[in-house]
């Protein structure tokens, strides 16, 4: 099955003042759900950022809906069809939530304000905030910003939606109605959801990029990263040194993600976050043994 | 209480539309209270449609954000309203930034009123700076809070710098020339700044598509001050804006202009980030 590439990352890299964010690195993406996992600094909010057009590489090619981005037109083009969310943003002060979404709709060129108006109320319904659209944003918790944050960036109903951390400071219960409407959004559009959250991209995410230090260290499905980490998950009666993360769980017995079982253990289930721990524990001995 | 008699169709059709008289109108209020039947058959006659229409006005005036006083300002020029919401969300047009422009050309009125030599420079030193500081704080990644938001969105980022620089230059410029013109003793001069504020204005905006608006307005302040400082030191703070020196400033504007005319597409994706 082949699916149309609406993304498309050539080669590309990024340095800040002597830090490279991306080291030449090509990905491509279609229509579904893709988690971005990396530790901080690994270049995902970089990736995103120059997903949605607001950052220029400095090397490489980008391709968004199969046009490249040097014309004007296209640029513009390309904007109409994509909806962001930036992990950090700031709203102005005075603004209630409507009053936020309704400015974000007008800088994508809803210029009719009854329609405009309607698609506000839709994007917030959709986040679960239409009973607080009166309420200034300072007021407002920070999972309900992050939700407000999250509603603009569903208005028009995006071909490419690029979240740097949808979910954070959302209370669980809000953020399985979230899930709710990314996998909904899944169906149709590129979805492209960076995350700390292992088990947002193990409910939501069918293929999923691991990033370390501005290079591709995963990228394939989710079950397949998981399956790395058969046979190395191990529930005992006590710690094992050797592990790469171990830990005492609720029921008093202890979790040890490492290669060998310790004595007395038994395999456990391996969660996406076992295998994550895994990838990233390889980099951290081989630092380890340079050091 | 059981009601034998039943309101007719016809009945309910014409109460509806209003056109029943007065007496047929209260014997049918006073039956419904009492009726069941005909309360669920009148329902049928009313269209829901207008009732959703007047839930939906009611609606939209309830959540739809008040609009503030610089919004109804440009409205009332003319402006779309899609426009003044996109001006409104700049830092500059607040209130409050305009009660500091006041304030602060309230004390150099005085200081003209009073102190001659010093109270001119004073003048000179801050009314060309007035504009230029709320163009730098209208745009661009250290003062818009959604400045990355806007970057990626479809709307012309030239358009967006434009129109806010349009609308900071309305609101601004008036209130320093009233000042300017109210205070004794300014003569020319009064008007005259103008040319070295929209020069200034220009080069911000050109400057903006190289480095943030705000540091390139930084270093436009520290130098004008200097100039006019070293102008009142020689006792003729006026010489900054001598009738000599004034083409030079449409020639920095000109330049300017060029500048940002070729660049301006700059401003579409950034290269940094802070």
């Amino acid at each position: 099955m082949s699916t149309p590439t609406t993304i498309s990352l050539a080669g590309v890299a990024k340095r800040y003042r002597g830090t490279t964010a991306l080291d030449g690195v090509d990905l491509s993406f279609g229509p579904g759900i893709t988690g971005l996992l990396g530790p901080n600094g690994a270049g995902k909010t970089t990736l995103l950022r120059i997903a949605a057009t607001v950052l220029a590489p400095d090397a490489g090619d980008v391709r968004l809906l199969g046009r490249t981005l040097r014309s004007t037109e296209a640029l513009h083009d390309v904007r109409c069809r994509l909806g962001y969310l930036p992990q950090e943003m700031g709203f102005p002060r005075t603004f209630t939530g409507f009053g936020f979404v309704d400015y974000m709709a007008v800088l994508k060129e809803w210029t009719q304000r009854a329609p405009r108006h309607d698609e506000v109320r839709r994007v917030l319904a959709l986040v679960d905030l239409d009973g607080l659209a009166t309420k200034r944003v300072r007021t407002l918790s920070g999972g309900q910003r992050r939700r407000l944050a999250l509603a603009q960036a569903l208005l028009g109903e995006p071909s490419l939606l690029l979240l740097d951390e949808p979910t954070t400071g959302v209370d669980p219960e809000q953020r399985v109605a979230l899930r709710q409407v990314l996998s909904r959004a899944g169906e149709r559009s590129t979805v492209l959801l960076s995350t700390h959250q292992t088990e947002d991209v193990e409910a939501l995410c069918d293929r999923v990029v691991v990033l370390d230090r501005g290079r591709v260290r995963f990228d394939g499905a989710v079950t397949d990263l998981v399956a790395t980490a058969t046979g190395k998950v191990w529930l005992a009666d006590g710690p094992d040194p050797s592990a790469r993360a171990s830990w005492r769980t609720g029921t008093g017995r202890h979790r040890n993600v490492g290669e060998g079982a310790p004595a007395g253990a038994e395999a456990a289930e391996p969660t996406l976050e076992d295998a994550y721990l895994l990838l990233l524990g390889d980099r951290a001995r081989a630092e380890g043994v340079a050091a | 209480m059981s009601a034998t008699w039943h309101a007719d169709d016809e009945l309910f059709a014409s109460y509806v539309r209003g056109d029943a008289d007065a007496l047929r109108s209260a014997s049918l209020e006073q039956h419904l209270i009492h009726c069941e039947t005909c309360r669920s058959r009148i329902a049928q006659h009313v269209e829901p449609r207008p009732l959703e229409l007047v839930w939906d006005r009611i609606r939209e005036d309830v959540q739809a954000p008040a609009h503030g006083p610089v919004e109804r300002f440009l409205a009332r020029l003319g402006l779309p309203e899609s426009d003044a919401l996109v001006i409104s969300a700049a830092s500059s047009l607040r209130v409050s930034w305009l009660w500091g422009v006041v304030l602060s050309l309230t004390f150099v009125g005085a200081s003209v009123a009073w102190g001659g030599t010093r109270g001119l420079a004073l003048f000179l030193a801050i009314a060309p700076l007035v504009p230029v500081v709320g163009v730098a704080f209208a745009y661009g990644p250290a003062v818009d809070d959604t400045y990355e938001l806007a970057v990626a969105s479809p709307y012309s980022g030239p358009r967006l710098l434009l129109l806010r620089t349009a609308a900071v230059l309305v609101t601004s410029i008036p209130l320093v020339l009233v000042v300017g013109l109210l205070a004794p003793g300014l003569s020319w001069t009064a008007v005259t700044w103008l040319l070295p504020a929209s020069a200034f204005t220009v080069v911000v905006l050109a400057a903006a598509t190289w480095v943030p608006a705000t540091d390139a307005a930084a270093v436009l302040m520290v130098a004008w001050v200097c100039a006019v400082g070293a102008a009142a030191v020689r006792h003729d703070p006026a010489a900054v804006v001598d009738p000599a020196v004034l083409p030079a400033y449409v020639l920095l504007a000109g330049v300017a202009a060029v500048v940002l005319r070729r660049r301006i597409r700059h401003l579409t994706v950034v290269r940094r980030l802070p």
